[in-house]
């Protein structure tokens, strides 16, 4: 009988390294945000691929939220009570993140936020949740540090969709221009869709600005950049904040999109342990180029997967361990810190990237840059 | 100076090609008693026509309107025999559950032909424009596209006011009983309405498509100007349409200046309650009885 208890206390102990490990996954699948959504489920697909071949024994359970908060926080409820996961990686819109963060707090279950970008979800102090990618804030400072580090801008001009995506970002840049000492002569907010710009720029133009600062997705990046090349706006540099202005299609307008600065988390170019392979697998697998949404959500799972294999499946002991871990991979070196006010926030360099030639090329910071950029922007031909 | 006139030329330019929608709208409605609900997405059907066009064919945008103009014609004529023609008599609140539910079928299957992806075409002169001087500079494709609306708008006028089928047309509108009584076919005249109006709706969204771009659900905001631009103009009047199509234009590009981009909508819909209010058969307009 003893012999008996011995042997099943032995098993109960050993019991969670010999299960799988129950990991989370919260995307948007399907809905609005599927486009994007889709990097990250291919980002995880590759890092499942790895940890498998890892001989890490790990079980994904996937809930597709449409990009909707109210299905994110039933699918996190869902995860955290029923299928007793260890941890959850996702999901990717800010309003799903948001939701779902104070859910991961409450049920204690370590959450990796991979891509977005809403700087509240690492701002209330909350201990369950991490962070892989840079905030909202960081899109306009290191663009705004770019364009200063290049050259001596003095006024500035904000171009942006008046939505909670535009406008949050302008309002950051704002507060940074002003502590930089550099003038907003212009601000002007539009509503998405309209079929002429040509009166705003014109605008614009009239104001002289030394920078164009727009925040747009991509149908209205590609209008913008067109008539601004229609009615001469001539500033030293655009600056696309993310979004539209950092994908092959606007890229592939070379009239217009050349020069033009952006920024991202990731680029396949940039010198971090295995990004280029990253970049070069996916391509081969999933016939397309990964956005940054796959390398954060890969390089997420896999810091999710072995601090939880580590931990021994224990939430509380992988919530200690991510806090005190580091890690160095796709996304460069990457450590969960507080400071400003954020907790657990990867304080993750943001890449300043430029089109030249038709490709984005990584400019800035100067250790990771392959070309040298161009500045002030060339002449409109 | 240069701000002005950059926003008037461009207001001018882009109000033709609201016009030519307008148009279309008020024909409908003036012969036949029907608000066109699915207006921007017959628009709309024109954009991918002449997207398609341009991917697989290689036709110009401009040029395209040749093939699109009669192949939206006949759409049109289809669809006014096929479905219109049996709410003719109907309630008003049938003829719209109608139309917008031919809008909702249109868009929702070009969403699944083409998904919902935003299409935007790329023509070797879609950025190009034109220098006047003093700062100002005009938009090539914008022009050519209000060349051609004028050109268009031109030879309706002349069609509605010296042919046969035209008069018959305008005696439909002005009369649909004495029209019959005198002779005219007016359900021929119906169809013959509601396919130029599609066929115009169609050239304005391939007019607007090298300098626009192109989705599925594109078609709303366009319905919604081509209503306000007739009941502005006068509910049934080409000349009201073109007037109203021009006025909404500029007043976007100068509110868009003089006050906010983010404000130019609510000053149109103000302009427009305004007209309403003092003038509510529109500019043109003469108030039925």
């Amino acid at each position: 009988m003893r012999k008996h208890l011995l042997a099943l206390g032995a098993v109960l102990a050993l019991s969670p390294c010999l299960m799988a490990q129950k990991i989370g996954v919260i995307n948007s699948m399907s809905g609005p945000e599927a486009p994007i959504g889709e990097n990250i489920t291919n980002g995880i697909k590759l890092a499942d691929e790895d940890l498998k071949k890892k001989g890490i024994n790990l079980q994904l359970v996937w809930e597709d939220d449409t990009g909707k908060p109210q299905i994110s926080m039933s699918a996190m409820e869902k995860l955290a009570t029923r299928d007793n996961v260890v941890g959850v990686v996702g999901p990717y819109t800010s309003a799903c993140s948001n939701a779902v963060a104070k859910l991961a707090e409450k049920y204690r279950v370590p959450l990796l936020i991979p891509a977005a970008a809403k700087e509240e979800i690492t701002r209330q102090g909350l201990k369950y949740v991490f962070r892989m990618n840079a905030p909202a804030d960081k899109y306009a400072s290191s663009l705004i540090d770019a364009a200063s580090s290049l050259g001596k801008p003095k006024s500035i001009a904000f171009i942006y969709e008046n939505t909670d995506f535009g406008t949050s970002t302008t309002k950051t840049a704002k507060e940074y221009v002003a502590k930089k000492g550099i003038q907003v002569v212009a601000d002007e907010p539009y509503p998405k869709g309209a079929a002429d710009y040509r009166s705003t720029l014109a605008k614009v133009k009239s104001k002289n600005p030394d920078l164009v600062f727009m925040v747009s997705y991509v149908a209205d990046a590609i209008l913008l950049m067109r008539q601004s090349k229609e009615v001469g706006l001539q500033p030293q540099a655009f600056l696309g904040a993310g979004a539209g202005f950092t994908t092959t299609e606007f890229a592939k307008e070379r009239a217009i999109s050349e020069n033009v600065i952006s920024c991202t988390q990731w680029t396949n170019d940039v010198n971090w342990p295995g990004a280029k392979e990253f970049g070069a697998r996916y391509k081969a697998k999933f016939g397309k180029e990964p956005t940054y949404h796959a390398a954060c959500a890969y390089a997420s799972m896999m810091i999710m997967a072995e601090t939880a294999k580590n931990a021994g499946g224990d939430r509380a002991k992988t919530r200690d361990a991510l806090k005190s871990g580091k890690w160095n991979g796709v996304m460069g070196e990457v450590q969960f810190a507080d400071y400003e006010g954020f907790t657990n926030q990867n304080n993750h360099q943001m890449l300043v990237q430029q089109i030249l030639q038709g490709n984005y090329e990584t400019v800035l910071p100067a250790k990771f840059a392959t070309k040298k950029a161009v500045y002030p922007f060339p002449k409109w031909k | 100076m240069a701000v002005f006139l950059q926003s008037l030329i461009s207001g001018i330019l882009i109000g033709g090609v609201y016009a030519l929608i307008g148009i279309g709208l008020t024909l409908i409605f003036g012969v036949m008693r029907v608000v066109n609900f699915a207006h921007g997405d017959i628009m709309m059907v024109g954009m991918y026509l002449t997207y398609l066009l341009f991917t697989l064919m290689g036709i110009d945008p401009f040029v395209s309107v040749l093939i699109s103009f009669p192949l939206m014609f006949f759409f049109g004529g289809f669809l006014q025999k096929v479905f219109i023609n049996r709410v003719l008599n109907a309630v008003s609140q049938n003829q719209i559950l109608l139309t917008i539910g031919l809008g909702l079928i249109m868009s929702n299957t070009v969403m699944l032909i083409f998904t919902s992806d935003y299409k935007i075409l790329t023509t070797s002169y879609s950025s190009s424009t034109i220098q006047v001087g003093g700062g100002v500079s005009i938009s090539a494709p914008l022009l050519i596209s209000f060349l051609i609306t004028a050109a268009i708008t031109g030879a309706l006028g002349w069609f509605l006011l010296k042919t046969d089928t035209g008069q018959a047309i305008r005696a439909t509108a002005q009369d649909r009983d004495a029209a019959q009584l005198m002779g005219i076919n007016v359900s021929r005249m119906s169809v013959i309405a509601f396919g130029l109006g599609a066929a115009l709706a169609g050239t304005a969204g391939a007019l607007i498509s090298p300098t626009y771009y192109i989705f599925p659900q594109v078609g709303g905001t366009f319905t919604l100007k081509a209503f306000v631009i007739t009941v502005l103009g006068g509910m049934g009047s080409v000349v009201g349409a073109t007037l109203g199509g021009i006025l909404i234009g500029v007043t976007e590009s100068m509110s868009a200046v003089y006050i906010s981009s983010g404000w130019k909508d609510v000053v149109v819909f103000v302009l427009f309650l305004l007209v309403l209010l003092f003038k509510p058969s529109g500019l043109m307009g003469k108030s039925r009885t």
